[in-house]
Protein backbone atom coordinates (compact mmCIF):
# COMPACT_ATOMS: atom_id res chain seq x y z
CA UNK A 1 0.00 0.00 0.00
CA UNK A 2 1.30 3.45 -1.15
CA UNK A 3 1.58 6.07 1.90
CA UNK A 4 0.37 9.28 1.43
CA UNK A 5 1.49 11.57 4.04
CA UNK A 6 -1.65 13.60 5.54
CA UNK A 7 -2.11 17.20 4.31
CA UNK A 8 -3.72 19.98 6.55
CA UNK A 9 -5.69 22.83 5.74
CA UNK A 10 -6.37 25.30 8.04
CA UNK A 11 -8.99 28.61 7.48
CA UNK A 12 -7.38 31.46 10.48
CA UNK A 13 -5.06 33.82 8.88
CA UNK A 14 -2.19 35.50 10.83
CA UNK A 15 -3.03 39.21 9.90
CA UNK A 16 -0.60 40.89 7.39
CA UNK A 17 0.76 44.03 8.93
CA UNK A 18 3.48 46.66 7.93
CA UNK A 19 5.71 48.14 10.14
CA UNK A 20 7.82 51.32 8.59
CA UNK A 21 7.02 52.84 5.20
CA UNK A 22 8.73 53.30 1.69
CA UNK A 23 10.84 50.54 -0.20
CA UNK A 24 12.49 48.68 3.13
CA UNK A 25 8.94 48.96 5.08
CA UNK A 26 8.25 45.78 6.22
CA UNK A 27 5.61 43.29 6.24
CA UNK A 28 4.69 40.73 8.89
CA UNK A 29 2.28 37.42 8.98
CA UNK A 30 -0.41 36.44 6.68
CA UNK A 31 0.16 32.81 7.03
CA UNK A 32 -2.86 30.49 7.25
CA UNK A 33 -0.04 27.93 7.96
CA UNK A 34 1.51 26.89 11.12
CA UNK A 35 5.40 27.37 12.01
CA UNK A 36 7.12 25.25 8.99
CA UNK A 37 4.63 23.43 8.05
CA UNK A 38 5.05 24.26 4.21
CA UNK A 39 3.70 20.61 3.37
CA UNK A 40 0.68 21.58 4.62
CA UNK A 41 -2.48 23.24 2.36
CA UNK A 42 -1.98 27.29 2.89
CA UNK A 43 0.74 30.04 2.40
CA UNK A 44 3.49 31.83 4.24
CA UNK A 45 3.64 35.02 2.23
CA UNK A 46 6.18 37.17 4.28
CA UNK A 47 9.61 35.26 5.60
CA UNK A 48 10.36 35.86 9.29
CA UNK A 49 12.70 38.94 9.46
CA UNK A 50 15.55 39.88 11.94
CA UNK A 51 15.99 43.36 14.08
CA UNK A 52 19.20 44.56 15.64
CA UNK A 53 18.74 46.05 18.94
CA UNK A 54 21.04 48.95 19.92
CA UNK A 55 20.51 51.26 22.60
CA UNK A 56 20.25 54.91 23.84
CA UNK A 57 23.38 55.08 25.28
CA UNK A 58 26.21 52.81 26.02
CA UNK A 59 25.34 49.82 27.19
CA UNK A 60 26.92 49.02 30.61
CA UNK A 61 26.71 44.97 30.85
CA UNK A 62 27.92 43.88 27.36
CA UNK A 63 30.44 41.53 26.99
CA UNK A 64 33.10 42.26 24.72
CA UNK A 65 32.10 39.67 21.95
CA UNK A 66 29.36 41.71 21.71
CA UNK A 67 30.51 45.10 21.50
CA UNK A 68 33.67 44.29 18.77
CA UNK A 69 31.18 44.62 15.75
CA UNK A 70 29.46 48.29 16.91
CA UNK A 71 32.35 48.93 18.58
CA UNK A 72 33.68 52.43 17.21
CA UNK A 73 30.05 53.49 17.32
CA UNK A 74 27.97 52.21 20.32
CA UNK A 75 28.32 56.25 21.91
CA UNK A 76 26.05 57.08 19.33
CA UNK A 77 23.37 55.33 18.44
CA UNK A 78 22.29 57.30 14.95
CA UNK A 79 25.88 55.63 14.11
CA UNK A 80 24.63 52.52 15.37
CA UNK A 81 21.80 51.97 13.19
CA UNK A 82 23.25 52.38 10.27
CA UNK A 83 25.56 49.59 11.43
CA UNK A 84 23.02 47.62 11.73
CA UNK A 85 21.68 48.44 8.40
CA UNK A 86 25.12 47.79 6.49
CA UNK A 87 25.04 43.99 8.67
CA UNK A 88 22.06 43.31 6.55
CA UNK A 89 19.15 43.80 9.34
CA UNK A 90 15.58 43.83 8.45
CA UNK A 91 15.03 46.75 11.38
CA UNK A 92 16.53 48.24 14.09
CA UNK A 93 14.87 48.19 17.40
CA UNK A 94 16.15 50.92 20.05
CA UNK A 95 15.97 50.21 23.15
CA UNK A 96 15.25 53.49 25.49
CA UNK A 97 16.91 52.35 28.46
CA UNK A 98 18.44 55.69 29.73
CA UNK A 99 14.59 57.18 30.43
CA UNK A 100 14.66 54.92 33.18
CA UNK A 101 13.88 56.40 36.32
CA UNK A 102 16.29 54.33 38.07
CA UNK A 103 19.04 55.00 36.43
CA UNK A 104 19.76 58.33 34.07
CA UNK A 105 15.97 58.64 33.65
CA UNK A 106 16.28 60.73 30.37
CA UNK A 107 13.72 62.93 29.89
CA UNK A 108 10.69 62.15 27.28
CA UNK A 109 11.68 64.93 24.52
CA UNK A 110 15.22 63.67 24.45
CA UNK A 111 13.81 60.22 23.60
CA UNK A 112 11.84 61.36 21.38
CA UNK A 113 14.37 63.93 19.60
CA UNK A 114 16.90 60.28 19.34
CA UNK A 115 14.41 58.43 17.71
CA UNK A 116 13.30 60.43 15.27
CA UNK A 117 17.02 61.26 14.57
CA UNK A 118 17.34 57.38 14.33
CA UNK A 119 14.75 56.84 12.08
CA UNK A 120 15.54 59.47 9.43
CA UNK A 121 19.01 58.36 9.36
CA UNK A 122 18.44 54.93 8.28
CA UNK A 123 16.12 53.03 5.82
CA UNK A 124 15.10 49.74 7.15
CA UNK A 125 12.04 50.35 10.12
CA UNK A 126 12.78 51.28 13.54
CA UNK A 127 11.17 49.51 15.98
CA UNK A 128 10.94 51.21 20.03
CA UNK A 129 11.08 49.65 23.59
CA UNK A 130 10.81 51.88 26.14
CA UNK A 131 12.47 51.06 29.61
CA UNK A 132 9.71 48.65 30.64
CA UNK A 133 9.20 51.49 33.43
CA UNK A 134 5.26 51.65 32.46
CA UNK A 135 4.57 54.70 34.42
CA UNK A 136 7.70 56.25 32.68
CA UNK A 137 6.95 54.64 29.26
CA UNK A 138 3.26 56.13 29.29
CA UNK A 139 5.06 59.37 28.93
CA UNK A 140 7.89 58.77 27.00
CA UNK A 141 6.01 56.14 24.11
CA UNK A 142 3.30 59.00 23.39
CA UNK A 143 5.93 61.69 22.42
CA UNK A 144 8.40 59.31 20.38
CA UNK A 145 4.74 58.57 18.08
CA UNK A 146 4.09 62.44 17.97
CA UNK A 147 7.88 63.08 17.06
CA UNK A 148 7.68 60.33 14.57
CA UNK A 149 4.18 61.01 13.33
CA UNK A 150 3.51 58.72 9.96
CA UNK A 151 6.54 56.51 9.82
CA UNK A 152 4.82 53.49 11.18
CA UNK A 153 7.03 52.30 14.12
CA UNK A 154 6.51 49.47 16.58
CA UNK A 155 6.11 51.34 19.68
CA UNK A 156 6.12 49.30 22.79
CA UNK A 157 5.78 47.88 25.22
CA UNK A 158 2.59 48.58 25.32
CA UNK A 159 1.70 46.61 28.39
CA UNK A 160 -1.78 46.28 30.98
CA UNK A 161 -1.20 49.26 32.91
CA UNK A 162 -0.76 51.74 30.23
CA UNK A 163 -2.33 50.54 27.38
CA UNK A 164 -4.63 53.37 27.12
CA UNK A 165 -2.58 56.19 26.73
CA UNK A 166 0.22 54.27 24.77
CA UNK A 167 -1.75 53.24 22.70
CA UNK A 168 -4.18 55.76 21.94
CA UNK A 169 -0.90 57.87 20.80
CA UNK A 170 0.07 55.22 18.69
CA UNK A 171 -3.44 55.36 17.09
CA UNK A 172 -3.15 58.99 16.54
CA UNK A 173 -0.13 59.22 15.12
CA UNK A 174 -0.16 55.95 12.28
CA UNK A 175 1.89 53.80 14.11
CA UNK A 176 1.53 49.70 15.66
CA UNK A 177 1.17 48.83 18.96
CA UNK A 178 4.09 46.30 20.36
CA UNK A 179 1.66 44.67 22.85
CA UNK A 180 3.53 42.98 25.66
CA UNK A 181 1.75 40.49 28.11
CA UNK A 182 3.81 38.53 31.04
CA UNK A 183 3.74 35.01 29.89
CA UNK A 184 0.22 33.80 29.96
CA UNK A 185 -2.13 33.37 27.07
CA UNK A 186 -5.29 34.50 29.45
CA UNK A 187 -3.25 38.17 29.86
CA UNK A 188 -2.20 38.05 26.31
CA UNK A 189 -5.41 38.20 25.25
CA UNK A 190 -6.95 40.08 27.80
CA UNK A 191 -4.54 42.85 26.41
CA UNK A 192 -5.48 42.63 23.02
CA UNK A 193 -9.36 42.57 23.38
CA UNK A 194 -8.56 46.44 25.81
CA UNK A 195 -6.44 47.65 22.94
CA UNK A 196 -9.29 46.45 20.56
CA UNK A 197 -11.67 48.86 21.87
CA UNK A 198 -10.16 51.65 20.24
CA UNK A 199 -7.28 50.88 18.23
CA UNK A 200 -7.65 48.42 14.80
CA UNK A 201 -6.59 44.72 15.19
CA UNK A 202 -4.18 45.07 12.32
CA UNK A 203 -2.04 47.41 14.82
CA UNK A 204 -1.03 45.22 17.15
CA UNK A 205 1.79 43.07 17.21
CA UNK A 206 1.99 40.55 19.72
CA UNK A 207 4.95 39.96 22.46
CA UNK A 208 4.29 36.80 24.83
CA UNK A 209 8.22 37.66 26.20
CA UNK A 210 10.84 35.83 25.26
CA UNK A 211 13.09 33.65 27.08
CA UNK A 212 16.65 31.90 26.62
CA UNK A 213 17.39 28.95 26.48
CA UNK A 214 17.78 26.99 30.38
CA UNK A 215 15.81 29.90 31.61
CA UNK A 216 12.19 29.16 31.00
CA UNK A 217 12.17 28.73 27.21
CA UNK A 218 9.80 26.00 27.71
CA UNK A 219 7.05 28.49 28.29
CA UNK A 220 7.99 30.94 25.72
CA UNK A 221 7.74 28.01 23.38
CA UNK A 222 4.66 26.76 24.28
CA UNK A 223 3.02 30.03 24.75
CA UNK A 224 4.17 31.32 20.71
CA UNK A 225 2.82 27.59 19.71
CA UNK A 226 -0.14 27.99 21.12
CA UNK A 227 -0.89 31.08 19.74
CA UNK A 228 -0.08 30.59 16.70
CA UNK A 229 -2.28 27.91 16.66
CA UNK A 230 -5.12 29.11 18.26
CA UNK A 231 -5.06 31.68 15.79
CA UNK A 232 -4.71 29.54 12.46
CA UNK A 233 -6.42 26.88 13.66
CA UNK A 234 -9.10 27.71 15.76
CA UNK A 235 -9.74 31.26 14.43
CA UNK A 236 -9.39 32.93 17.68
CA UNK A 237 -9.52 36.33 16.26
CA UNK A 238 -7.98 38.21 19.08
CA UNK A 239 -4.21 35.80 18.86
CA UNK A 240 -4.06 36.12 14.90
CA UNK A 241 -1.66 39.09 15.17
CA UNK A 242 1.87 38.24 13.69
CA UNK A 243 4.27 38.18 16.96
CA UNK A 244 7.70 39.35 17.85
CA UNK A 245 10.10 37.67 19.66
CA UNK A 246 12.35 40.14 21.72
CA UNK A 247 15.43 37.59 22.70
CA UNK A 248 18.36 39.35 22.55
CA UNK A 249 18.09 41.24 25.84
CA UNK A 250 17.44 38.13 27.32
CA UNK A 251 20.30 35.91 25.87
CA UNK A 252 22.80 38.21 26.50
CA UNK A 253 22.24 38.70 30.00
CA UNK A 254 23.42 35.37 30.08
CA UNK A 255 26.32 33.61 31.85
CA UNK A 256 26.57 31.39 29.34
CA UNK A 257 26.12 33.30 26.88
CA UNK A 258 29.09 36.12 28.49
CA UNK A 259 31.66 33.32 28.28
CA UNK A 260 32.80 33.18 24.61
CA UNK A 261 31.98 34.42 21.40
CA UNK A 262 31.13 31.10 19.97
CA UNK A 263 28.93 30.14 23.23
CA UNK A 264 27.22 33.29 22.49
CA UNK A 265 26.51 33.50 19.32
CA UNK A 266 25.01 29.96 19.54
CA UNK A 267 22.77 30.72 22.55
CA UNK A 268 21.57 33.32 20.71
CA UNK A 269 21.45 32.00 17.21
CA UNK A 270 19.29 28.47 18.84
CA UNK A 271 17.00 30.38 21.11
CA UNK A 272 15.66 32.56 18.29
CA UNK A 273 15.29 29.12 16.05
CA UNK A 274 13.36 27.50 18.58
CA UNK A 275 11.41 30.45 18.41
CA UNK A 276 10.91 30.81 15.14
CA UNK A 277 9.82 27.09 15.10
CA UNK A 278 7.35 28.08 18.06
CA UNK A 279 5.86 31.01 15.17
CA UNK A 280 7.59 33.67 15.85
CA UNK A 281 7.76 36.21 12.94
CA UNK A 282 10.31 38.77 13.86
CA UNK A 283 13.22 38.38 16.13
CA UNK A 284 14.97 41.03 18.25
CA UNK A 285 19.14 39.84 18.72
CA UNK A 286 21.74 42.33 19.52
CA UNK A 287 24.97 40.14 17.15
CA UNK A 288 24.83 40.25 13.58
CA UNK A 289 26.60 37.09 13.46
CA UNK A 290 23.61 35.26 14.75
CA UNK A 291 20.91 36.37 12.22
CA UNK A 292 23.79 34.88 9.35
CA UNK A 293 24.62 31.59 11.34
CA UNK A 294 20.14 31.67 11.69
CA UNK A 295 19.77 32.69 8.06
CA UNK A 296 22.05 30.11 6.99
CA UNK A 297 20.53 27.35 9.11
CA UNK A 298 16.81 27.62 7.77
CA UNK A 299 17.95 28.91 4.31
CA UNK A 300 16.20 30.96 1.78
CA UNK A 301 14.25 29.03 -0.91
CA UNK A 302 11.74 27.21 1.84
CA UNK A 303 10.28 30.73 2.27
CA UNK A 304 9.37 31.46 -0.65
CA UNK A 305 5.95 29.48 -0.60
CA UNK B 1 -29.65 19.48 42.93
CA UNK B 2 -28.96 19.53 46.48
CA UNK B 3 -27.46 22.88 47.71
CA UNK B 4 -24.65 22.84 50.62
CA UNK B 5 -25.03 26.28 51.76
CA UNK B 6 -20.84 27.61 52.06
CA UNK B 7 -21.86 30.74 53.69
CA UNK B 8 -20.49 29.95 57.14
CA UNK B 9 -16.85 29.99 55.95
CA UNK B 10 -14.09 31.20 58.44
CA UNK B 11 -12.57 32.99 55.65
CA UNK B 12 -15.53 35.63 56.15
CA UNK B 13 -14.12 37.94 59.46
CA UNK B 14 -17.55 38.19 61.02
CA UNK B 15 -17.60 34.38 61.05
CA UNK B 16 -14.22 34.14 62.20
CA UNK B 17 -14.68 36.62 65.08
CA UNK B 18 -17.84 34.86 66.02
CA UNK B 19 -16.08 31.75 66.44
CA UNK B 20 -13.43 32.46 68.16
CA UNK B 21 -15.70 34.95 70.90
CA UNK B 22 -18.04 31.86 70.45
CA UNK B 23 -20.84 34.04 69.88
CA UNK B 24 -23.90 31.91 68.77
CA UNK B 25 -25.95 34.43 67.67
CA UNK B 26 -24.08 35.06 64.40
CA UNK B 27 -23.67 31.87 63.39
CA UNK B 28 -27.24 30.79 64.06
CA UNK B 29 -28.40 33.75 62.02
CA UNK B 30 -25.99 32.70 59.14
CA UNK B 31 -27.63 29.35 59.15
CA UNK B 32 -31.31 30.64 59.33
CA UNK B 33 -30.82 32.86 56.17
CA UNK B 34 -29.40 30.15 54.30
CA UNK B 35 -32.58 27.62 55.08
CA UNK B 36 -34.51 30.06 54.09
CA UNK B 37 -32.68 30.51 50.74
CA UNK B 38 -33.16 26.82 50.03
CA UNK B 39 -30.16 25.52 51.34
CA UNK B 40 -30.20 21.88 51.96
CA UNK B 41 -27.11 21.24 54.08
CA UNK B 42 -25.50 23.91 56.18
CA UNK B 43 -21.60 23.78 55.42
CA UNK B 44 -19.26 24.46 58.80
CA UNK B 45 -16.26 25.76 57.67
CA UNK B 46 -14.30 26.40 60.85
CA UNK B 47 -10.65 25.93 59.44
CA UNK B 48 -8.50 23.37 61.35
CA UNK B 49 -9.98 24.35 64.60
CA UNK B 50 -6.31 23.54 66.13
CA UNK B 51 -6.30 25.47 69.07
CA UNK B 52 -9.67 23.81 70.01
CA UNK B 53 -11.30 20.95 68.43
CA UNK B 54 -14.66 21.07 70.00
CA UNK B 55 -15.33 24.14 68.86
CA UNK B 56 -16.92 22.48 66.06
CA UNK B 57 -19.22 20.58 68.40
CA UNK B 58 -20.58 24.12 70.03
CA UNK B 59 -21.24 25.20 66.11
CA UNK B 60 -22.94 21.98 65.20
CA UNK B 61 -24.99 22.52 68.18
CA UNK B 62 -25.79 25.93 67.52
CA UNK B 63 -27.12 25.76 64.50
CA UNK B 64 -29.17 22.70 65.16
CA UNK B 65 -30.70 24.61 67.68
CA UNK B 66 -32.64 26.74 65.15
CA UNK B 67 -32.63 24.70 61.65
CA UNK B 68 -34.13 21.78 61.08
CA UNK B 69 -31.26 20.48 58.17
CA UNK B 70 -28.57 18.23 58.23
CA UNK B 71 -24.95 19.37 58.52
CA UNK B 72 -22.03 19.69 56.42
CA UNK B 73 -18.43 19.17 59.00
CA UNK B 74 -15.62 20.64 56.84
CA UNK B 75 -12.80 20.78 58.37
CA UNK B 76 -9.25 19.06 57.61
CA UNK B 77 -8.92 17.94 61.48
CA UNK B 78 -9.92 14.79 62.14
CA UNK B 79 -10.15 15.61 66.19
CA UNK B 80 -12.52 17.90 65.13
CA UNK B 81 -14.47 16.33 62.70
CA UNK B 82 -15.50 14.03 64.93
CA UNK B 83 -16.29 16.74 67.83
CA UNK B 84 -18.87 17.69 64.74
CA UNK B 85 -20.51 14.46 63.63
CA UNK B 86 -20.97 12.77 67.31
CA UNK B 87 -23.71 15.95 68.05
CA UNK B 88 -25.24 15.70 64.47
CA UNK B 89 -28.95 14.78 64.76
CA UNK B 90 -29.53 14.21 61.25
CA UNK B 91 -27.20 12.14 59.22
CA UNK B 92 -24.48 14.47 58.36
CA UNK B 93 -21.98 14.85 55.72
CA UNK B 94 -17.95 14.43 56.39
CA UNK B 95 -16.54 17.19 54.39
CA UNK B 96 -14.26 16.25 53.16
CA UNK B 97 -11.40 13.16 52.65
CA UNK B 98 -9.46 12.04 49.66
CA UNK B 99 -7.20 9.81 48.65
CA UNK B 100 -4.13 10.43 50.51
CA UNK B 101 -3.02 8.06 52.89
CA UNK B 102 -3.38 10.05 55.80
CA UNK B 103 -7.24 10.71 54.87
CA UNK B 104 -7.89 7.52 53.78
CA UNK B 105 -6.69 6.35 57.14
CA UNK B 106 -7.77 9.05 59.75
CA UNK B 107 -11.23 10.22 58.22
CA UNK B 108 -12.75 7.46 56.34
CA UNK B 109 -13.01 5.39 59.42
CA UNK B 110 -15.13 8.53 60.94
CA UNK B 111 -17.34 8.05 57.97
CA UNK B 112 -17.82 4.07 58.79
CA UNK B 113 -18.01 4.68 62.36
CA UNK B 114 -20.96 7.52 62.53
CA UNK B 115 -21.95 5.81 59.27
CA UNK B 116 -22.46 9.12 57.66
CA UNK B 117 -22.25 10.90 53.89
CA UNK B 118 -18.86 11.41 53.16
CA UNK B 119 -16.80 13.59 50.63
CA UNK B 120 -13.87 11.84 48.66
CA UNK B 121 -12.27 14.19 46.38
CA UNK B 122 -10.05 12.81 43.37
CA UNK B 123 -6.92 14.24 44.93
CA UNK B 124 -4.62 11.53 46.27
CA UNK B 125 -0.56 10.85 47.47
CA UNK B 126 0.46 12.16 43.56
CA UNK B 127 -1.44 15.36 43.75
CA UNK B 128 -4.29 16.37 41.08
CA UNK B 129 -5.07 13.97 38.56
CA UNK B 130 -5.76 16.60 35.34
CA UNK B 131 -7.86 14.33 32.87
CA UNK B 132 -11.43 13.03 33.34
CA UNK B 133 -10.10 9.25 33.03
CA UNK B 134 -7.03 9.87 35.96
CA UNK B 135 -9.53 11.68 37.93
CA UNK B 136 -11.91 8.57 37.88
CA UNK B 137 -8.72 6.32 38.54
CA UNK B 138 -7.85 7.88 41.34
CA UNK B 139 -11.61 8.39 42.75
CA UNK B 140 -12.41 4.07 41.91
CA UNK B 141 -9.09 3.05 43.73
CA UNK B 142 -10.49 5.02 46.89
CA UNK B 143 -13.92 4.08 47.10
CA UNK B 144 -12.67 0.58 47.12
CA UNK B 145 -10.65 1.63 49.90
CA UNK B 146 -13.65 2.94 51.66
CA UNK B 147 -15.68 0.00 50.63
CA UNK B 148 -13.24 -2.55 52.01
CA UNK B 149 -13.92 -0.38 55.55
CA UNK B 150 -17.69 -1.11 55.01
CA UNK B 151 -19.03 2.53 53.79
CA UNK B 152 -21.21 1.66 50.65
CA UNK B 153 -21.24 3.84 47.68
CA UNK B 154 -24.80 5.24 48.43
CA UNK B 155 -22.56 7.22 51.15
CA UNK B 156 -19.91 8.64 48.88
CA UNK B 157 -20.50 11.93 47.18
CA UNK B 158 -17.27 12.03 44.65
CA UNK B 159 -15.58 15.83 44.27
CA UNK B 160 -13.39 16.30 40.96
CA UNK B 161 -12.18 19.40 42.03
CA UNK B 162 -13.28 22.49 40.22
CA UNK B 163 -9.62 24.86 39.35
CA UNK B 164 -10.15 28.11 38.37
CA UNK B 165 -10.87 28.86 35.00
CA UNK B 166 -8.38 31.98 34.69
CA UNK B 167 -5.25 29.30 35.49
CA UNK B 168 -3.37 29.83 32.00
CA UNK B 169 -4.26 27.28 30.16
CA UNK B 170 -4.92 24.75 32.74
CA UNK B 171 -8.08 25.71 33.90
CA UNK B 172 -10.26 25.62 31.16
CA UNK B 173 -9.14 21.71 30.48
CA UNK B 174 -9.89 21.23 33.71
CA UNK B 175 -13.00 22.61 33.53
CA UNK B 176 -14.01 19.74 30.30
CA UNK B 177 -12.16 16.74 32.46
CA UNK B 178 -14.98 17.48 35.54
CA UNK B 179 -17.59 17.30 32.49
CA UNK B 180 -16.40 13.98 31.70
CA UNK B 181 -15.89 13.01 35.22
CA UNK B 182 -19.33 13.46 36.71
CA UNK B 183 -20.60 11.52 33.49
CA UNK B 184 -18.47 8.78 33.84
CA UNK B 185 -19.71 8.16 37.82
CA UNK B 186 -22.43 6.58 37.72
CA UNK B 187 -21.40 3.77 35.48
CA UNK B 188 -18.19 3.51 36.60
CA UNK B 189 -19.27 3.32 40.57
CA UNK B 190 -23.13 2.54 40.92
CA UNK B 191 -24.99 4.34 43.44
CA UNK B 192 -22.40 7.10 43.73
CA UNK B 193 -23.01 10.74 43.71
CA UNK B 194 -21.55 13.62 42.95
CA UNK B 195 -20.40 17.05 44.31
CA UNK B 196 -18.13 20.28 43.62
CA UNK B 197 -16.95 23.15 45.86
CA UNK B 198 -18.89 25.42 42.60
CA UNK B 199 -17.48 29.14 43.08
CA UNK B 200 -13.36 27.69 42.73
CA UNK B 201 -14.38 28.03 39.02
CA UNK B 202 -14.69 31.74 39.36
CA UNK B 203 -11.67 32.42 41.43
CA UNK B 204 -9.11 34.88 40.14
CA UNK B 205 -12.06 36.63 37.72
CA UNK B 206 -12.91 40.34 37.83
CA UNK B 207 -14.94 40.34 41.12
CA UNK B 208 -18.36 41.60 39.76
CA UNK B 209 -18.18 38.88 37.07
CA UNK B 210 -17.83 35.67 39.41
CA UNK B 211 -21.27 34.67 39.96
CA UNK B 212 -22.16 34.66 36.00
CA UNK B 213 -18.98 32.13 35.71
CA UNK B 214 -20.68 30.35 39.11
CA UNK B 215 -24.33 29.98 37.23
CA UNK B 216 -23.37 29.12 34.17
CA UNK B 217 -20.76 26.34 35.19
CA UNK B 218 -23.56 24.94 37.63
CA UNK B 219 -25.94 24.50 34.71
CA UNK B 220 -22.90 22.60 32.70
CA UNK B 221 -22.26 20.35 35.47
CA UNK B 222 -26.06 19.72 35.98
CA UNK B 223 -27.14 18.94 33.02
CA UNK B 224 -23.86 16.11 33.19
CA UNK B 225 -25.65 15.24 36.38
CA UNK B 226 -23.80 16.58 38.98
CA UNK B 227 -25.96 16.02 42.38
CA UNK B 228 -24.88 18.53 44.34
CA UNK B 229 -22.81 21.66 44.69
CA UNK B 230 -21.23 23.66 47.51
CA UNK B 231 -22.33 27.35 47.05
CA UNK B 232 -23.63 30.88 48.37
CA UNK B 233 -26.99 29.51 49.37
CA UNK B 234 -27.88 34.26 49.64
CA UNK B 235 -27.22 34.12 46.04
CA UNK B 236 -30.98 33.92 44.76
CA UNK B 237 -30.09 33.52 40.99
CA UNK B 238 -27.92 30.92 41.86
CA UNK B 239 -30.45 28.82 44.05
CA UNK B 240 -32.82 29.41 41.13
CA UNK B 241 -30.50 27.74 38.94
CA UNK B 242 -29.95 24.63 41.64
CA UNK B 243 -34.00 24.09 41.56
CA UNK B 244 -34.84 24.87 38.46
CA UNK B 245 -36.27 27.67 38.30
CA UNK B 246 -34.17 29.38 35.35
CA UNK B 247 -35.59 27.14 32.52
CA UNK B 248 -35.00 29.93 29.57
CA UNK B 249 -31.23 30.30 30.55
CA UNK B 250 -30.65 26.62 30.99
CA UNK B 251 -32.14 25.92 27.22
CA UNK B 252 -29.86 28.69 25.83
CA UNK B 253 -26.37 27.38 27.48
CA UNK B 254 -27.88 23.89 25.88
CA UNK B 255 -28.34 25.58 22.97
CA UNK B 256 -24.55 27.08 22.73
CA UNK B 257 -23.22 24.04 24.01
CA UNK B 258 -24.53 21.97 21.35
CA UNK B 259 -22.94 24.68 18.61
CA UNK B 260 -26.30 26.43 18.00
CA UNK B 261 -24.98 29.69 16.49
CA UNK B 262 -27.74 32.08 18.06
CA UNK B 263 -28.27 35.70 16.57
CA UNK B 264 -27.60 37.99 19.42
CA UNK B 265 -29.53 40.30 18.20
CA UNK B 266 -32.73 38.34 19.38
CA UNK B 267 -31.07 38.52 22.75
CA UNK B 268 -31.08 40.58 25.94
CA UNK B 269 -27.60 41.72 27.25
CA UNK B 270 -27.83 39.27 30.09
CA UNK B 271 -28.62 36.56 27.26
CA UNK B 272 -25.35 37.62 25.76
CA UNK B 273 -23.59 36.95 28.53
CA UNK B 274 -24.54 33.58 29.33
CA UNK B 275 -24.11 32.68 25.83
CA UNK B 276 -20.20 34.12 25.65
CA UNK B 277 -19.98 32.75 29.44
CA UNK B 278 -21.25 29.15 28.22
CA UNK B 279 -18.55 29.18 25.28
CA UNK B 280 -15.83 29.85 27.71
CA UNK B 281 -17.01 26.83 30.06
CA UNK B 282 -16.52 24.54 27.20
CA UNK B 283 -13.74 25.66 25.91
CA UNK B 284 -14.62 26.99 22.66
CA UNK B 285 -13.32 30.50 23.61
CA UNK B 286 -9.99 30.93 25.37
CA UNK B 287 -10.43 32.71 28.68
CA UNK B 288 -9.50 36.16 29.17
CA UNK B 289 -10.99 38.39 32.06
CA UNK B 290 -12.55 40.64 29.36
CA UNK B 291 -14.45 37.60 27.98
CA UNK B 292 -17.81 39.76 27.62
CA UNK B 293 -16.16 42.46 25.96
CA UNK B 294 -15.22 42.27 22.17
Amino acid sequence: MEYKAPVEAHTGVVREETIGTGEKALKLGGENILPFHFFDEGSLPNAPTFALEILDMEPTDWPDDLLEPFKNVISDPVKWAKKCEEFGADAVSICLLSTDPAGENRSPDEAAALVKKVADSINIPVLVYGSGDDKKDAEVLPKVAEACDGKNLLIGPVLKENYEVVGRAILEHGHKAWAESPLDINLLKELNVKLCHFLPPERIVIDPESTAIGYGFEYSFTLMERVKQLGVIIKDSMTQMPMIANLGKEVWKTKQAKENKKQGLLFEAMTALGLLLAGANILVLRHPESINLLKETIGGEIWQK
Amino acid sequence: MVVIGENIHVIAKVVNDAIKARDAKVIQDLAKVQAEGGADYIDLNLGFCRKDPTVMGWAANMVQEVVDLPLSIDTMNPLAMEEGLKVCKKKPLLNSASGKADSKEQMLPLAKKYNCDVVISVINDKGMPAEGDSKLDSIMDTVAYANDLGIPNENIWADPIVLPVSTAGEGQKNALATYEFIEMVPEALPGLKSTVGLSNISNGAPMELRPLLNHVYLIMLARKGLYSSIHDALDKEIMDISKDRKQKLVDLVYRTWDGEEIDPSSLSQEEINYVKTTKVLTGEVLYSDAWLEG
